[in-house]
């Protein structure tokens, strides 16, 4: 048990170091990021590599990793000294990185004995929690029922109306396996079903998505912090986008229908495992 | 109306809506980049600065919403913004937040976003559904604005279809004509069986609007 929370870090870490040592290499990964934020990503590129560029991007690591649950709430950070040692850069570096955490909340730090600097998981993802463990079966079912015909009919209706060009933005929101933060995943899915919603052309029926999107797309996204549900959304994204293109009304509605049913048989495990 | 709308009266009518917001969008590009040409600009520089000649020009009720949005990392304090006014009221927007997830929504991958940035030029989007700011059907006029050899993000106006559909459509009926955008899609029709966003479908003849990727099919 230990070891593999020392591994953890140490994975973590490693992550942080390779991105301070290889710049260039990072570009491929966000390849996606950087072509939308062109502008911004050449910013940083030329930017000077100072012990101030490296303290933000301790900071990001450090960030995503607890967004997207690697390091776990509670869970007690090495001293600066440590840290610093482990990333390779200036204490100094080291502390101000863990300043700027402890601003966002990402980070507490208790003093004294037993004390250090501790993860705290956001909050938006424990309400979620909170609301799945508050809800019974029936709710759950209920709620994902109207979800579902909803997002099915607006696939089957964006299908037939969509354009070649308008299918392509879409591509865009697809997220290339090799990313993990959690918080991107769930937002570019929440984002390529508001997309299709807005396909409809129909101004009502996107808000009503909108709507579900807060009330139970919230909850259908909790699974997208394990990498094989990823996978088969990252799949199904995909199939979704392709029957688009091919104005292929059933299959894109086939594809919703699959996402939906599938992320229900997982969000169905992890509810009787908070209820239990 | 005494004398019977042509197609001409029509496209005269489109531009008379259209081409005012492109004065605009150019007045909001040179305010915009005099400020950054002037030193760092913050979220609050840039509405102050923008907000007594926007809010005037929203008085057009014609209009839905307007403003400027920032290209990301250009503001000193704030990484995506929107510095806009919309709906009845003209509420400030600020920034725009994912339904679920609670996220600020890059709106950098809208179309109305990207096109200016990819072409550098006046963009005309729609008719769509925009989920980041109105959430109505829309037509939206951007215009990318450049500071200091970069885009610093793109000024805007969204126009809500039934706008159109109420300003144009008695006069496209008397012409029996059909406004088109860029793409040959309907925007508003004589035809009723022609919905907003369907594509002509028969070619027909058809005259632009000066400056504007707009079209006035005819029959």
């Amino acid at each position: 048990m230990v070891k593999t929370k020392f591994m953890k870090f140490l994975c973590a870490f490693e992550q942080i170091r390779t991105d301070l040592g290889a710049e260039s290499s990072r570009s491929i990964h966000y390849d996606f990021g950087v072509r939308v934020m062109t502008s911004r990503a050449r910013a940083a590129i030329f930017a000077p590599i100072g012990d101030e560029g490296r303290a933000a991007r301790v900071e990001n690591r450090l960030a995503e990793a607890i967004r997207s649950g690697v390091l776990a709430h509670g869970e007690r950070l090495p001293s600066e000294p440590e840290l610093a040692q482990m990333l390779g850069v200036a204490t100094v570096t080291a502390r101000e990185a863990l300043v700027a955490l402890r601003a966002k909340g990402l980070v507490v730090t208790t003093r004294g004995r037993g004390g250090g600097s501790f993860v705290r998981a956001p909050e938006s993802g424990d309400l979620v929690e909170d609301r799945l463990a508050s809800m019974s079966r029936v709710e759950l079912r209920d709620r994902a029922t109207v979800y579902l015909v909803v997002l099915t009919g607006c696939a089957e209706i964006a299908a037939e109306r969509t354009d070649p060009d308008e299918v392509e933005d879409l591509r865009d929101l697809l997220i290339p396996l090799n990313v993990s933060d959690v918080a991107r995943w769930r937002s570019a899915d929440s984002e390529l079903y508001l997309s299709v919603a807005a396909l409809t052309q129909s101004a009502r029926m996107t808000r009503e998505v909108v709507r579900q999107e807060a009330d139970f797309g919230a909850l259908l996204r909790i699974p997208l912090n394990e990498p094989g549900f990823r996978e088969a959304t990252a799949t199904r994204h995909q199939e979704l986008v392709e029957a688009l293109a091919a104005g292929d009304a059933v299959r894109a509605r086939e594809s919703v229908r699959e996402h939906v049913a599938h992320s229900l048989e997982r969000l169905a495990e992890i509810h009787e495992a908070v209820r239990r | 109306m005494t004398k019977t709308m042509t197609p001409i009266d029509c496209v005269a009518q489109v531009e008379q809506h259209f081409v005012p917001i492109v004065t605009e969008l150019e007045r909001v590009r040179d305010e915009v980049a005099a400020l950054f040409e002037a030193g760092p600009v913050t979220t609050a520089s840039l509405r102050e600065r923008l907000e007594p000649g926007s809010l005037e020009f929203l008085r057009n009720p014609n209009l839905i919403g307007g403003g400027f949005v920032v290209a990301p990392g250009v503001l000193s304090d704030r990484r995506l913004y929107l510095v806009w006014w919309q709906g009845e009221e003209r509420d400030f927007l600020g920034e725009a937040d994912a339904p679920g997830t609670g996220e600020a929504i890059d709106y950098t991958r809208q179309p109305w976003y990207r096109s200016p940035e990819r072409t550098g030029e006046l963009t005309l989007v729609g008719p769509y559904v925009d989920f980041v700011c109105t959430d109505e059907y829309v037509m939206t006029t951007t215009m990318p604005v450049y500071a200091g050899g970069r885009m610093v993000g793109v000024a805007g106006a969204d126009t809500l279809v039934e706008t159109l559909e109420t300003m144009l459509l008695p006069g496209l009926r008397e012409a029996g004509a059909t406004l088109v955008n860029g793409h040959g899609k309907a925007i508003v029709s004589a035809d009723p069986q022609l919905a907003t966003g369907a594509p002509l479908t028969t070619a027909r003849d058809m005259i632009p609007c000066r400056g504007l990727p707009l079209s006035v099919a005819l029959g």
